[in-house]
């Protein structure tokens, strides 16, 4: 039980440092038009969909045990 | 006599380096369909099963999962950083950062071995198991040359092939790292909470 708490604690965490970096390089990227900035633009987008999901699970929101 | 080597101007490297860019992205999109169809395959097999996971089957440690992807989606933000770091002719961030995106990328595929010998089902012990190993285990494999890619573009950088003009070795292997990133964010929906 204990276990759980401090691993969904670690994903918490990590999921909000991790999808506010990917935010913030997204606003960065934004205006820069070259075709590999698209696609990590793209890839950014759904980085941050992948750390909502765990944010998600963190909270009990999310997922079965 | 020796021919002398062609040295491309940084024109014609720019050139050479976007049509290499759309072949290496028609390259993730094939990879995509691969994934695509083994995911379509666990949607079939799990639609006709009347219960899934099938009886006597445990879904993997949820939590476990949880610490691992973030483990890997940090991966993606620190190769983003590296990128950064030779775009912007600063050595120092990229050696750190390439550094932090090969020992997470390594963590994590501890941690996926350590979930592999723990989970209660094997390759053919049940739908759910094959399915599983399979999506994973090739997702894993990604990882597995993604790391070794980096440490290939690591040690080519260190030795000068890449500078901040001429760097296309390591766009690719950037969105190449990327696009493991999110495949996962998929698997991780797909087996451990869907």
């Amino acid at each position: 039980m204990e276990l759980n708490l401090v691993l969904r604690g670690i994903a918490l965490i990590g999921a909000l440092i991790v999808g506010a970096t990917a935010l913030i390089v997204l606003r960065a990227e934004w205006r820069k038009t070259a075709l590999e900035d698209h696609v990590t633009k793209i890839m950014m987008v759904l980085l941050t969909v992948g750390c909502v999901e765990v944010v998600l699970v963190a909270l009990g929101k999310l997922g079965r045990m | 006599m020796a021919k002398a080597l062609h040295v491309p101007s940084d024109a014609e490297y720019a050139d050479v380096s976007s049509q290499r860019l759309l072949g290496f992205l028609f390259f993730l999109i094939s990879d995509c369909v691969i994934f695509g169809d083994f995911i379509f395959s666990y949607l079939y097999l799990r639609d006709v099963a009347p219960v899934w996971p099938p009886p006597g089957i445990e879904r993997p440690y949820l939590y476990l999962a949880a610490v691992n992807s973030m483990v890997l989606f940090g991966s993606g933000a620190t190769m983003h950083y590296a990128m950064e770091g030779i775009r912007r002719d600063r050595r120092r961030q990229f050696v750190a950062f390439i550094l932090a995106t090969i020992v997470l990328g390594s963590l994590f595929l501890a941690g996926q071995a350590y979930e592999y010998t723990h989970l209660h089902d094997t390759w053919a012990g049940s739908t759910f198991g094959a399915s599983f190993f399979t999506l994973t285990g090739l997702h894993g494999f990604h990882v597995l040359i993604g790391v070794i890619y980096l440490i290939t573009v690591f040690i080519q950088t260190l030795r000068g092939t890449y500078t901040q003009q001429r760097h296309f070795g390591l766009t690719a292997a950037t969105l190449y790292w990327h696009f493991v990133d999110v495949i996962w964010v998929a698997l991780f929906f797909l087996f451990y909470i869907y």
